[in-house]
């Protein structure tokens, strides 16, 4: 008896001293924890600020938020969506949820932005993606994305998502695409080269992306999927 | 008679190496040497958990009942991967991104508990650390080796500087992993077969 009492209290001893040492660790990681992740959203929002084809900001640079009070400050949360559960909207058409909050910038001119972040299942684990979308006197269009979380991709395929020129196959989108949904070239069934690509793109939403991830079409699918279901959110929501 | 502490550190890297020579931490070993720098990083957070886990065992090796020493091991070995998971997420946030789920699996990575038993619980704690090291570093060699190969073999490049056209995708993939590993442990057993036989020639 003596002995059980003896090897517990020893087990016990050593969980409560790991558990106060992580817990210091923890209170002093707690801060640089939260501004690596904060940091990183506000780099992508910079990103998909930035307009596709000129390169400048879509507004002002001392508007973009650089501090997460600044940032609450454009949260947007549509009448009618639940986001209690962190997310904002589970799309019908496509495997893809948005993630909540979603947020909201108005150009100088007085046309707004909506910044949200799209989840869809990749070939290991989730991918997300940030995407701005900007409405116009055209319609709303897709101005840019960020791919935030590929880390279950694999490397040297899927993980290749993460190169900038993959990305920009995905966008500028014109309305006109993003309302026959946004697929990639393999699942539209053809495979668009030179100046097609493009027109294919803004006319019919086909993203063209098997010469440049060649080997990988679950990782962009999934991006597709993340735009699609933000696509749908922003008209479930009356701005499309 | 005690090895020398040079012995005990270069023991991990050459003569016990512990991915081609011990076969030990199998899992990611093939599941993080997609790439060098995946490797890299995954070796580095390892040995630093071995030299620390080493450290703390050798120190509290007499007070820790023998009935409870792996449960103790494990708590101890967890602590440390937890810790270097969160400064990880804390201070270098794009690689703790890029290896995701293997940090918190260095727990279960029986190099660690392996040297916990077989070595800390048994020897001082200098002698620990530098046994720690000299595995850690000889894993984490291993692991650029092994990572280099399938990177360069799978996607041209070596920690994503490009070297060649040529790109066999399957050996980025897991079948890809078994050859590269089998084919590197192959050539370093070989070359330890082929030192030892003049050796034992002499005698």
């Amino acid at each position: 008896m003596r002995e059980y009492l003896k090897t517990g209290i020893t087990l016990m001893v050593i969980t409560i001293i790991a558990a106060l040492v992580l817990s210091v660790v923890y209170t002093v990681v707690k801060e640089p924890i939260a501004n690596a992740e904060l940091g990183a959203k506000l780099k992508a929002i910079r990103e998909v600020l930035t307009d596709a084809e000129t390169g400048e900001l879509l507004i002002a640079a001392e508007n973009i938020p650089e501090t997460a009070s600044e940032l609450a400050e454009f949260e947007w949360f549509p009448a009618g969506f639940d986001s209690s559960e962190g997310i904002i909207y589970t799309a019908t058409s496509s495997q893809g949820k948005v993630e909540s909050p979603a947020y909201k910038f108005v150009k100088e001119d007085g046309s707004e932005i909506y910044v949200a972040i799209g989840i869809a299942v990749g070939y290991g684990g989730d991918v997300k993606s940030m995407a701005a979308f900007v409405s116009g006197p055209n319609g709303v269009s897709l101005n840019a994305i960020k791919v935030l979380e590929y880390s279950q991709e694999t490397p040297g395929l899927g993980a290749n998502i993460a190169n900038a020129a993959v990305q920009q196959r995905f966008f500028p989108i014109a309305s006109k695409g993003l309302d026959k949904g946004v697929r990639v070239d393999k699942d539209a069934g053809v495979t668009p080269s030179g100046d097609q690509i493009e027109i294919r793109k803004q006319e019919d939403g086909i993203v063209t992306v098997s010469d440049v991830m060649t080997g990988a079409t679950i990782t962009p699918r999934a991006v597709a999927f993340s735009l699609n279901a933000i696509s749908e959110f922003l008209e479930k929501a009356g701005v499309r | 008679m005690a090895e020398s502490k040079f012995k005990v550190l270069t023991n991990g890297i050459f003569k016990q190496n512990p991915i081609f020579i011990q076969v030990l931490g199998m899992c990611p070993t093939l599941a993080t040497t997609t790439s060098a720098e995946n490797g890299l990083g995954m070796g580095l957070a390892t040995t630093a958990v071995l030299a620390m886990s080493n450290i703390t065992i050798s120190l509290v090796r007499n007070f820790i009942p023998d009935k409870i020493r792996i449960p103790s091991y494990i708590v101890i070995i967890a602590s440390f991967v937890t810790m270097i998971d969160m400064l990880m997420h804390g201070f270098i946030y794009d690689l703790w991104k890029t290896l995701g789920l293997f940090i918190p699996l260095i727990v279960v990575n029986c190099i660690i508990l392996g040297r916990a038993e077989a070595f800390a619980s048994k020897n001082g704690v200098f002698r620990s650390f530098l046994d720690g090291l000299g595995m850690g570093l000889g894993f984490t060699a291993s692991l650029v080796l092994l990572g280099s190969v399938r990177e360069f073999l799978g996607n041209g490049s070596i920690f994503n500087y490009h070297l060649s056209d040529v790109k066999m995708f399957a050996m980025i993939l897991p079948p890809g992993a078994f050859i590269a590993l089998g084919m590197l442990a192959a050539f370093f057993n070989y070359l330890g077969i082929k030192r030892s036989k003049p050796k034992k020639a002499a005698k």
